[in-house]
């Protein structure tokens, strides 16, 4: 619910009414139709409500010309969120056959916005439909370089890449290179090392958990070489960290299941359990007892 | 059943009047600031129908709207129940022709006709639709579920299956167990959306509820959860914000409420997690659906 940023004050600008304009005046305007009892009414400044009265009418004729364009533009500026004058824009620039302002004006928008769905999906479509792929992965890589966590330029960029090279193994080496931080290679150990590295770093980032966990949910996490070992090391360095703990359970759980457990497998699982309940984790302290347990009940109570 | 008209006690640091006249406010006009609202606004309706709903604060006339976007289409209906509405005005059989038009090969649904985003988010609308005018013809609901177990979007998804009666045929129990623990670890004191993101009042609602449909709402520090919501409330002006200090939103408000709501605050009725409405509302569907069944 962003509020509006394009909808300054009309006097401090040196915006000129559609009803004012010489080039407008064999149009009619239409004012919005809210019957006898409004619900939610918004108080729309004078120019929203002057804008919008015209972009109506240019709907409701289905206009399709220059100046239809630019009404197109200030409405989107007053609201970014209307998805209709987006439809109406798109229509225009299919007529037009012209999409060379259209890169800018959603780079723009996106300034305001980074999420705006409707930038997003206008920009797809003009790039698969003139073909405009060149320069796309420049643009993610700027607002990725601004912010990694940006999940609509991620996204932009899944786009780009499935439409064109396809993940070939190439590609998916280059885009690791890039971004070491969200290793993708093909190669398992590659991954696995990679992402061991980084959680040896911050053992506290949950993504590199998840992703690690991720990427050994084929093989699983017990039969993985060695992550135990460096987990429990880990751990014996002082590392109590939620995740390597609630990941160790993980991994005690699995031999549990496989019957190929030590003796005191679940008696060290109820340890780590007991252990994030009353000190690491105590917020989620119910869920901990949860699964000592759920633990206690599938693999017998310890014995002695 | 609780959520009847009740005079219990509402604690001291819950503004719950104030918060019934920041709805009030939103029914009525919004300032200007709020235009990028202007295609949303029978959702804005519907969050301070509910809400007003949940605070046990409605006495209000019935209203009548026309939408062309599946997620107004939902908020709608759901607002027409909720002012107590048998639906009777409804044409069902053209919302249900609209929604088989808006379903996309891959099984998702776009919002309009014309074509835009498609997403999770769209097929827990259609999902309320079809759940609310009790016909699931205009989806082709094993299409769904294989696109909902690609994607994300946790509380749209596991609603959607919930209403399709799927959840449980659609998962084995290790996997539901993996989407318990994602989301108990989203709790911070509040909840975040995403791991390494902030805290974020509406979370308290789209996790919440999603640990309500997996049975483990239980598991949830509610006192760390309950401080948080309450530490994002307007004080002033009545309405939550996402952070404490911000300014605050229906969608906010609304989904603060629904959050103190999952955890028993006095004073509010208590919600339906699937279709996000007062247990109350949807008490009220499901005798529309009977009357039906015995037609």
């Amino acid at each position: 619910m962003a509020e509006s940023s394009g909808d300054e004050d009309c006097t401090e600008t040196d915006f000129v009414f559609y009803r004012d304009r010489e080039e407008w005046k064999d149009v009619t305007p239409v004012e919005q139709d809210d019957g006898p009892y409004p619900v939610v009414a918004i108080a729309y400044s004078e120019k929203f409500k002057d804008v919008f009265d015209y972009f109506r009418a240019v709907l409701m004729a289905d206009e399709r010309s220059e100046r239809a364009f630019t009404l197109t533009e200030d409405a989107i500026s007053l609201n970014a969120a209307n998805y209709t004058v987006w439809y109406h824009r798109k229509v225009i620039v299919e007529w037009l056959k012209d999409p060379s302002a259209e890169l800018q004006f959603t780079e723009n928008i996106l300034e305001l916005d980074a999420k705006n769905y409707h930038a997003w999906q206008h920009r797809q479509w003009v790039i698969k439909e003139f073909g405009l792929w060149e320069r796309e992965i420049d643009y993610v890589d700027k607002l990725l370089t601004e912010d990694l966590r940006n999940n609509s330029a991620w996204n932009q960029r899944y786009f780009v890449i499935s439409k064109t090279t396809g993940f070939v193994e190439d590609v998916v080496h280059q885009e690791v290179s890039t971004f070491t931080t969200l290793p993708l290679p093909p190669l398992l150990e590659v991954r696995t090392r990679l992402t061991m590295d980084l959680i040896r770093k911050v053992p506290n980032n949950e993504s590199a958990w998840n992703y690690l966990k991720g990427v050994l949910s084929q093989t699983g996490l017990s039969k993985y070489p060695g992550l135990k070992e460096t987990l429990l090391e880990m751990y014996g360095n002082g590392i109590d960290s939620l995740y390597l703990m609630s990941t160790l359970i993980d991994i005690y759980e699995e031999e549990l299941q496989s019957g190929l457990a030590d003796s005191n497998c679940l008696e060290q699982a109820l340890e780590l359990c007991h252990k994030l309940a009353t000190d690491v984790d105590y917020i989620r302290r119910e869920y901990w007892n949860y699964i000592s347990r759920t633990l206690k009940s599938r693999f017998g109570v310890p014995t002695q | 059943m609780e959520g009847e008209e009740k005079s219990e006690e509402v604690n001291e640091d819950f503004i719950c009047k104030k918060h019934a006249k920041f709805f009030r406010r939103s029914l009525d006009v919004l300032p200007s600031v709020y235009s990028s609202l202007d295609t949303s606004r029978v959702t804005v309706a519907f969050f301070a129908l509910s809400g007003l709903d949940i605070l046990n604060s409605l006495h209000l006339g019935i209203c009548d709207y026309d939408c062309s976007h599946i997620a107004m289409t939902y908020t709608a209906l759901a607002s027409l129940l909720i002012l107590g509405d048998d639906l009777s005005g409804v044409d069902k059989v053209a919302v249900i022709k609209g929604l088989k038009a808006l379903q996309l090969p891959d099984g998702s649904f776009q919002p309009t006709v014309d074509g835009s985003e498609n997403d999770m988010r769209f097929i827990y609308c259609a999902c309320c639709i079809s759940y609310i005018l009790n016909d699931w013809s205009g989806i082709d609901v094993p299409k769904v579920v294989q696109y909902i177990k690609k994607s994300g979007s946790t509380f749209c998804a596991l609603a959607s299956l919930v209403l399709m009666d799927c959840l449980d045929s659609s998962f084995a129990t290790k996997e539901l167990e993996q989407v318990k623990r994602w989301c108990l670890f989203r709790q911070m004191s509040g909840f975040q959306g995403r791991p390494n993101k902030p805290v974020d009042t509406c979370y308290s609602f789209w996790v919440g509820a999603s640990l309500k449909l997996l049975g483990s709402f239980c598991s949830v520090d509610f006192l760390s959860n309950r401080d948080y919501l309450i530490s994002t409330q307007a004080t002033v002006t009545g309405g939550f914000s996402k952070w404490p200090g911000h300014t605050p939103d229906a969608l906010h408000t609304y989904f603060g409420l629904c959050g103190l709501s999952l955890m028993k605050e006095p004073g509010l009725r208590e919600i339906h997690a699937a279709l996000n409405i007062t247990q109350r509302a949807a008490d009220h569907l499901h005798q529309l659906h009977e009357k039906d069944a015995n037609r």
